[in-house]
């Protein structure tokens, strides 16, 4: 996963990244085109001081030299003429000046001459200084303003977007509102949005008749099984058949209890996806856990241990406690491995429920999902937790699985 | 006894009105919803077993004719909805008690022998089979007027074993009876064997011995 950057964010980042760029290439552009600007001016102007120099020679006027400015000498041979930098002291600055140097050599009246002229240069730091500082001075009012031109103006272009974000972030495929989305007069979101409810209605009927689908599904499989269960009924009353042959009956009929506790669990989780539970009402949990282990104790040679000090009241329907609590105590009894006491804790805001367990889950994280088993256990169908964390994501309880000291606990926390 | 079998599936029907004519019960079958209409205005039973979910109609209609009739006889819905709003509903208009399809002909059975013990139609809450006399109404068990003294377990039990008596009952009936949906609990079935045998000492030390075993593993109410 790369890191997630907000939308304004990254086109700020981006602006901001682009006018630095920006700014650094004109700065130096800038700089070095000045600088060749300079020197020609300069180049030129010796040029042109030369030239008079030697109008001057022509003439036969009184020539003297002024160094560093101009140096005039008589010379044996030509040689090319040169540019070239050069440091000279300036005693009026006390510091040592770049220098831009012309030498050249002229035959004048059969006399070779070597005429230098020199011109004081602009220092480099010096143009870089001005230059860098207008540019920045321009540039970085320039982007601020811009920037916060076009961050407001980002912020108010996206501002459908985000609150659509918003919208879908909320969106809920078991509730019955419809998603509602802010329309724009930018013509993609316009679309975006028309896509996105195309999409969530899609995803909503498929979701309903899958749903529809699973509740006939399961709805249709109790007659069939019923017409199973009675025509076996009657074969076990016939005197016609063996021993061996009673065994096997009555063997298919634990698979149909099997598929009609499958068909009852199923039929639960979708009603209680369609929220039809709604005898809320202030139920006693601890009376609760009481009476299930009466039962449970008809039923299982699992020794359960019930510790509580306070009483636990929550407000929840009775029906969902009961098959909350159920499930619960009924998980820990298939899974408790080495016939230990299961044991229950409460206190007055939670449940902790252990049993003994050979080694934790390897995929504690399924846990809670659909038929999902660790173990070929035949007695689990794989509904039982889901039911449980169902129920408590209806009433926003929280349901944890953690494995300590070889035993699984099952820690149920009201708000 | 005269029952009255409203179902529209005829196998599920046909094989009721089997079990139910085992004791020598007169069993009318009806196959839709007129059928059942007609047949609950026109004649008398004891019992109507009574399909919620009937091809033409629905059993419920038939439930409230019945009550505005003030009909005397007992009604046992049958739904293929487990769903407690069904249930209530079939319950509050007055049914006697109500059963989710698959169900066990033996837990019918009790059922129906459940309805017909109660005072409104003529039983009188006592059930008998002959020195065993059971009050339904207190829970208490008589066997030659001896007050005998079981547990929870046992005594539902006796009940099932009784109302079923001479037919067959595996393992699995009596642990879905005795312990409905959470019978998938047990790892085994050693709790019946506990607690057959413990009700079995306690009718044998009286003289009465009826359960008997039958194909190995099943069980069986009835004299030699």
């Amino acid at each position: 996963m790369t890191k997630k950057t907000k939308l304004i964010k990254k086109t700020s980042k981006t602006f901001l990244l682009t006018g630095l760029v920006l700014t650094i290439l004109s700065t130096a552009v800038l700089y070095f085109y000045t600088k060749y600007l300079l020197q020609q001016e300069i180049e030129e102007e010796l040029y042109s001081i030369e030239a008079r120099i030697v109008d001057a020679i022509k003439d036969k006027k009184e020539l003297f030299s002024l160094p560093p400015i101009t140096e005039i000498y008589k010379v044996e041979k030509l040689k090319p003429q040169i540019f070239k930098d050069t440091l000279i002291y300036d005693p009026a600055q006390k510091e040592m000046e770049v220098f831009r140097e012309f030498t050249t050599y002229e035959t004048i009246n059969n006399q070779i001459y070597q005429i230098t002229v020199r011109d004081l240069v602009v220092e480099n730091d010096q143009i870089l200084i001005a230059i860098v500082a207008s540019t920045i001075t321009i540039f970085v009012s320039a982007f601020l303003f811009l920037f916060y031109f076009n961050t407001a103006r980002n912020i108010k272009l996206w501002s459908p977007f985000f609150k659509n974000l918003e919208h879908m972030k909320r969106f809920s495929l078991t509730s019955n509102q419809t998603i509602e989305l802010e329309d724009s007069d930018v013509l993609e979101f316009s679309e975006l949005n028309n896509e996105i409810k195309t999409l969530t209605n899609k995803v909503r009927t498929d979701y309903e008749n899958l749903k529809q689908f699973t509740e006939n599904v399961s709805h249709e499989m109790q007659t069939p099984l019923a017409i199973i269960q009675a025509k076996i009924d009657n074969i076990i009353n016939d005197n016609s058949i063996s021993d061996k042959q009673f065994e096997e009956i009555t063997s298919i009929q634990k698979d149909i209890q099997r598929l009609k506790i499958l068909n009852q669990k199923i039929t639960l989780l979708t009603k209680v996806d369609n929220n039809q539970f709604d005898k809320v009402e202030s139920v006693n949990l601890i009376n609760l856990i009481s009476m299930k282990l009466q039962s449970f104790k008809e039923l299982s040679a699992n020794n359960i241990v019930f510790n509580y000090k306070e009483e636990l009241v929550v407000s929840m329907d009775v029906d969902l406690a009961d098959i909350l609590i159920n499930n619960l105590i009924s998980n820990a009894i298939k899974y408790n491995s080495r016939k230990e006491d299961i044991l229950i804790v409460a206190n007055n805001k939670s449940i902790i429920i252990s049993n003994a367990g050979n080694a934790e889950l390897l995929n504690p994280e399924k846990l809670f999902l659909r038929f999902y088993t660790e173990t070929n256990n035949k007695q689990s169908i794989g509904l039982g937790l889901t039911i449980v964390k169902k129920i408590c994501d209806l009433y926003n309880f929280n349901i944890t699985y953690y494995f300590k000291e070889q035993k699984h606990f099952f820690e149920l926390t009201f708000k | 006894m005269k029952y009255l079998i409203a179902e529209d599936e005829i196998d599920l029907q046909q094989s009721i009105v089997k079990y139910l004519n085992r004791d020598g019960n007169v069993c009318e079958v009806a196959s839709n919803f007129e059928e059942a209409s007609e047949k609950v205005a026109l004649y008398d039973y004891d019992v109507i077993i009574l399909d919620i979910n009937l091809i033409t109609g629905s059993g419920l209609d038939i439930l409230k004719f019945i009550k505005k009739e003030k009909k005397s006889l007992g009604v046992i819905i049958i739904s293929a909805n487990n769903s407690l709003t069904d249930k209530l509903e079939g319950l509050d208009l007055g049914a006697d008690d109500y059963i989710t399809k698959p169900f066990h002909l033996a837990e019918l059975n009790a059922r129906i022998t459940a309805v017909l013990r109660r005072g409104k139609f003529g039983g009188n809450d006592i059930l008998e089979f002959n020195e065993i006399s059971i009050d339904t109404k207190s829970r208490s068990v008589f066997i030659n007027g001896k007050d005998i003294a079981l547990t929870r377990k046992e005594y539902d039990l006796l009940v099932f074993f009784i109302s079923n008596k001479g037919r067959v009952l595996s393992k699995e009936i009596i642990a879905e009876h005795l312990w409905g949906d959470n019978s998938d609990l047990l790892d085994n079935f050693d709790f019946i064997y506990v607690h057959i045998n413990n009700l079995r000492k306690k009718l044998t030390v009286e003289g009465s011995k009826y359960i008997k075993t039958a194909y190995g593993s099943g069980y069986k109410f009835m004299e030699d």
